[in-house]
């Protein structure tokens, strides 16, 4: 069990200030500076339950490299308790348990291993009959914390930073490269998970004081700016990493980037190494300097480097009983911390290996069964050796954290002296310091640190110097292969997923035996750890399964986030920057009710008192076809072309024919990509010579303009595009009255002789400079008016005052789609999709192909002579109880004949009309079709001619007769 | 005045003016034209008028009026005879300004672009994205006195600046003007 110790020299925690808290509703008492794990680990025997088996589990790295230790905080979930300093009035629960930690009912699970081996999902759930019983099964048992669905939003700040160079890492390399980095001039920022300087390794007195030299000398230089508890997440390209602190994301981009993001302790592989009180020597090093606390009462230590001798010699210093020390290797351990355990009579049992843990009362390690190793590696469980002892720290490997390394473009390579994977090949402005390049010793990774800042600071312009490499350790501090297999199993590989030996051993045999496939398959490396502490175990079993060198295995691909990452801090202020025309406040005070288009705010309708959704816009769709109606559609894309080559560039980008039009005409116009597809449509006015004014759909303003201004350039023709389209608002009056009313505000002569159907005009409405087109999006006689943003408000309101009188309406989008649907018009994306050409959706009409070429011709060329695969046609629904909505299937037999694009009820037609795409065959006039609906219903409905509604285009020339 | 400070302008006289011979004509009504894109200067014009005049391109250029400033009537005005490879460009735009105390840790939450890093004597244009939104930044004044002009699409305006007066004030700012 763990203890407090005397106050230690460089504790963090603050034993004035005591913190109240609770685990498991339980009242705890932990320190200001302790973490929850931490504070824990003094009180409770163990902390959580393993995800598959339920099996009890303590501290394992303390350093948040296992999912051990995750915990329900206060209804947050997953919170990592290695890290998460304590607050007074904490609520703390165990995660993953049914009835809590102590009782969790999931522990039954354990007994069932065996009928649970590695993919047995794969193997067991491919009967689609029972799926859906095992996907309720298994939607109840995973998963650790569980989200609360009510929870309040919680907005975090993300923000861009720069730095000359970028330093990852607090350790002695990391502030070796900080403080070389800045002494040539760099601004530098250096950033640690940990919220103190100094690094997570074990050291010396004297390696403790030149630590605390660099630190301060690190506080007090103004260049170096210093962010603590801060992960760094993910390195992306040009040297962009995302840095996350608690409460904020920060995007920071530098110059050059000094990865000193050290190694990862590994553990050894035997049986119950997951017991509660089995943990590694560095997590336990941290307990004891930052904490205070003794990892345990009798410990046992598993070695097979120096630091197991160095952390036995500081706890028995400290009081703390080292039973023995079980050292994988052949040859002793050299050097003083060795001999000052031997001098204490610490029992030292040379080519020892744990054979198996045994729980003690309580459910923590009792006992560690140690057994001679042969010289081939293998235990001889003949002479097994009972060690009784409360704690195991196990101390015989590291990996490199080359994580972030890796995402950055870094290449590693497996030195087999070293046993460690290190880095090979940097890309220009990453350099690599520390234990992650395979040096070891203290004063060696300090200047190895000072190397990679004075190069990343020459790299960003600062200084020249380029001192001397530093040789990477020669001694390897980690054991080949610290696996051992026992008949019983339960040595586990992976903490989070609980793999053990065997799982991964069958997983080779089933032929899953790269990398790659045995992680897909095993899952070994997918828990929130994502395999800091069994990448290279896996990597070791694959390898002697293959009869290959680790060296011979590729890596499996590293990406961010590098540790577990609150979606918070992912989401930001979630910042929504929605477009609103110039009359979005008088749509306000008419009773707009609001829907989104692409990423503007548009009226869906106007609500009046009395009136339901529904209502409204019939009335408003009745308003304009009996009387008068004013919609805002100052969304549209809206784009000028000048120059003597503005209509050339028009032929070639649209469909149909433009550089003859006359002055003060408009004309339709279809735009193709290169493979034929419809992309965008609008109305295209020619205002002079050199100079046109066109349209486009609500959402492809921007990319229209793009693309053109791309073909322009190419291209090279005399002529420029303006984007006008924020600048200019626009409305389209319509309605039999349209005319008279709009005729008072205006200086356009609007006669039809002087302004007929399709025409162009410039003029004043309302004061204001106006471009009007009579279109007839809606089919009615009407006008768009387009007047600079600055006149909206005031046309606007004339427009609306002005018809008030005669029965005016607003409408909105709703109504427009009643209406343009009663004639037939097509609205792009919504009745076509990503194949559909004009020929399919009916729109042959809008095509020149006579001309020499514009985008898309070509591939028309094909599609023509191949014939439709769909066409885009009218549809009436025969009686039905049910509409039938968008999206809808048609169904052909037994086999799907094509979709519902748009569909609703026409109270002027007395029908519910729509637009289906339909497989040829059934695309003939009059043939009848059946809608699947809701539930499964089949709904007759009729192929019919469009337009449905004055399919003469009278309504459009009301007045012309005269 | 602590904090940083988000003006939100309205009324001054804007205009565009893109074409092949865009800078020639310009020079030619008295305007001092920036020697390259990506620059802007305050051009004298006439006696006692001067207005700012940013090269967006090498024949892209966008004015703007100083306060109560009539020098772009009379641009307007000449730009009605349709000189030969000039046209005109309809500016909108949603305009405002930030400055004050903090105004980099404010800026460094909605940008991508190191304000603090530019060289101010050269007289840079921006042209970047904030938070999404397409921006012309005009940045002017040394140190503490730094400022930032912006200027961009006017339907993005009132939603934009709502953002931006959450980091101001969440900065320790003040959010002036006609959104304060």
């Amino acid at each position: 069990m763990m203890y407090r110790l005397e106050p230690q020299p460089h504790e963090w925690i603050d034993r004035s200030a005591p913190i109240e808290f609770s685990f498991e509703d339980r009242p705890c008492r932990g320190y200001a500076g302790d973490t929850i794990s931490s504070a824990l680990a003094v009180s409770e025997p163990y902390l959580a339950r393993s995800f598959k088996y339920h099996r009890p589990r303590g501290i394992l790295s303390f350093a948040n490299h296992d999912s051990n230790t995750l915990f329900q905080v206060d209804g947050v979930p997953n919170v990592r308790g290695d890290v998460t300093p304590l607050r007074s009035g904490m609520r703390v629960l165990a995660v993953n348990t049914f009835g809590g930690l102590a009782h969790d009912r999931g522990r039954i699970l354990d007994r069932c291993a065996r009928f649970l081996p590695v993919g047995f999902y794969y193997k067991a759930f491919h009967s689609k009959r029972l799926f859906p019983r095992w996907e309720r099964m298994i939607r109840s048992l995973t998963g650790l914390g569980r989200v609360t669905l009510g929870a309040e939003r919680r907005l975090t700040p993300k923000r861009y930073a720069f730095c000359d160079v970028l330093v990852i890492g607090a350790g002695p390399s990391g502030l070796g490269a900080a403080l070389a980095a800045a002494a040539a001039g760099a601004r530098v920022a250096l950033v640690d998970e940990a919220p103190r300087l100094g690094g997570a390794s074990v050291v010396s007195a004297a390696e403790r004081a030149e630590l605390d030299a660099m630190i301060d000398e690190v506080s007090r230089s103004e260049r170096i700016a210093v962010l603590t508890g801060t992960v760094a997440a993910g390195c992306y390209a040009d040297h962009w990493v995302a840095l996350a602190e608690p409460e904020r994301m920060t995007k920071m981009r530098a110059q050059a980037v000094v990865f000193a993001t050290g190694v990862i302790e590994q553990p050894a592989v035997f049986r119950n190494n997951d017991l509660p009180g089995v943990m590694l020597a560095s997590g336990a090093w941290r307990l004891v300097e930052r904490h205070g606390i003794a990892p345990g009462r009798q410990v046992t230590v598993v070695a097979a480097n120096l630091e197991a001798y160095v952390l036995a010699h500081a706890l028995t210093a400290r009081g703390v009983r080292i039973v023995a020390i079980v050292d994988l290797r052949a040859e002793p351990e050299s050097g003083a911390e060795a001999a000052a355990c031997a001098a204490a009579g610490i029992k030292i049992l040379q080519r020892h290996a744990p054979y198996e843990a045994l729980a003690g009362a309580g459910g923590g390690v009792g006992a560690l069964v140690a057994a001679p190793l042969d010289t081939a590696g293998r235990v001889d469980a003949r002479d097994r050796r009972r060690l009784d002892c409360d704690c195991v720290l196990m101390s015989v490997g590291w990996a490199a954290a080359a994580q972030l390394l890796s995402q950055a473009g870094g290449v590693t390579e497996f030195s087999e002296p070293l046993r460690q994977f290190v880095p090979k090949e940097l890309p220009p402005g990453l350099y690599a310091a520390g234990r992650l390049n395979g040096v070891y010793e203290y004063a060696a990774r300090s200047a190895d640190g000072r190397r990679a800042g004075a190069e990343a600071a020459a790299h960003a312009g600062f200084g020249t110097a380029v001192p001397a490499s530093v040789p990477r350790t020669s001694r390897s501090p980690s054991h080949p292969f610290p696996i051992f297999p026992h008949p019983a199993a339960k040595n586990f590989v992976d903490f989070d997923e609980d793999l053990q030996v065997k799982d991964l051993e069958n997983a080779v045999q089933e032929g899953f035996d790269s990398s790659e496939l045995m992680k897909r398959y095993s899952t070994v490396g997918m828990g929130p750890s994502q395999g800091k502490h069994s990448h290279m175990n896996a990597l070791r079993i694959l390898a002697r399964a293959r009869g290959l060198k680790v060296r011979d295995l590729g890596l499996t691909t590293f990406r961010p986030m590098y540790q577990p990452m609150p979606l918070k801090l992912l989401a930001g202020r979630s910042f929504n920057v929605e477009r609103r025309t110039p009359i979005d406040a008088r749509h306000g005070s008419l009773g707009a009710v609001w829907m989104p288009a692409g990423n503007w705010r548009r009226p869906e309708y106007y609500a009046v008192a009395g009136e339901s959704r529904e209502q409204s816009i019939a009335a408003e769709v009745e308003a304009v076809r009996a009387r008068l109606g004013l919609i805002d559609v100052g969304t549209l894309g809206k784009i000028e072309i000048h120059g003597p080559d503005a209509g050339a560039l028009l032929d070639r980008v649209y469909a149909g024919k433009y550089a003859d039009m006359k002055v003060g005409t408009t004309r339709y116009g279809l735009m193709l990509d290169e493979s034929g597809v419809i992309v965008d449509d609008g109305v295209i006015a020619r205002l002079g010579a050199e100079r046109f004014y066109f349209t486009t759909t609500t959402s492809g303003s921007a990319a229209v303009f793009r693309e053109l201004q791309r073909w322009n350039a190419l291209w090279g023709l005399d002529c420029v595009l303006v984007n006008v389209t924020g600048h200019r608002a626009a409305f389209n009056f319509a309605g039999p009255a349209s005319r008279d009313v709009l005729a008072a505000l205006t200086d356009v002569d609007l006669g039809e002789a002087a302004f007929p159907f399709l025409a162009a005009r410039e003029g004043r409405v309302a004061g204001a400079p106006a471009r009007l087109m009579r279109v007839g999006f809606v089919g009615e006689l009407g006008y768009e008016i387009h007047v600079p943003a600055s006149s909206a408000s005031t046309v606007w309101q004339a427009l609306y005052e002005a018809g008030l009188p005669g029965g005016l309406r607003p409408f909105g989008v709703e109504a427009q789609r009643i209406l343009r649907l009663e004639k037939g018009h097509l609205i792009v994306s919504q009745d076509t999709d990503g194949l559909t050409d004009p020929f399919e959706a009916n729109a042959r009409w809008a095509v020149s192909m006579k001309k020499p070429f514009f985008v898309g011709q070509r591939s028309l060329r094909i599609l023509e002579a191949r014939g439709p695969r769909q066409k885009l046609v009218g549809i009436e629904v025969l009686e039905s109880a049910q509409a039938p909505k968008e999206c809808h299937l048609i169904i052909d037999g037994d086999a799907i004949g094509g979709r519902v694009t748009s569909i609703a009820r026409s109270r002027v037609l007395g029908k519910t009309i729509g637009l289906a795409m339909l497989a040829p065959q059934l695309a003939e006039v009059g043939r009848e079709i059946r809608i699947r609906a809701d539930g499964g219903e089949l709904i007759a409905a009729r192929v019919v001619k469009t337009p449905f509604y004055d399919p003469e285009n009278a309504r459009q020339r009301i007045g012309g007769a005269a | 005045m602590r904090g940083p400070v988000l003006d939100v302008e309205d009324g001054a006289a804007r205009l565009g003016l893109k074409g092949p011979r865009a800078a020639e004509w310009l020079e030619a009504q008295g305007a001092g034209v920036p020697a390259g894109p990506n620059r802007w200067r305050r051009s004298p014009f006439g006696a006692a008028q001067r207005f700012l005049v940013a090269r967006l391109g090498h024949t892209e250029f966008f004015l703007e009026d100083e306060e109560g400033g009539t020098a772009l009537a009379t641009v307007a005005a000449a730009l009605d005879a349709a000189p030969l490879g000039v046209y005109p460009v309809l500016h909108e735009d949603f305009a405002f300004q930030m400055s004050g105390e903090g105004v980099h840790d404010a800026l460094a939450q909605v940008c991508n672009v190191n304000f603090a890093a530019l060289d101010l004597d050269s007289q840079p244009l921006v042209m970047t994205l904030m938070i999404g939104v397409a921006v012309l930044v005009v940045p002017e004044g040394a140190d503490a006195a730094r400022q930032y002009r912006f200027w961009c699409d006017p339907t993005f305006g009132p939603t934009l600046s709502e953002a931006l007066g959450t980091v101001v004030v969440e900065c320790g700012g003040t959010i002036r003007g006609v959104t304060a």
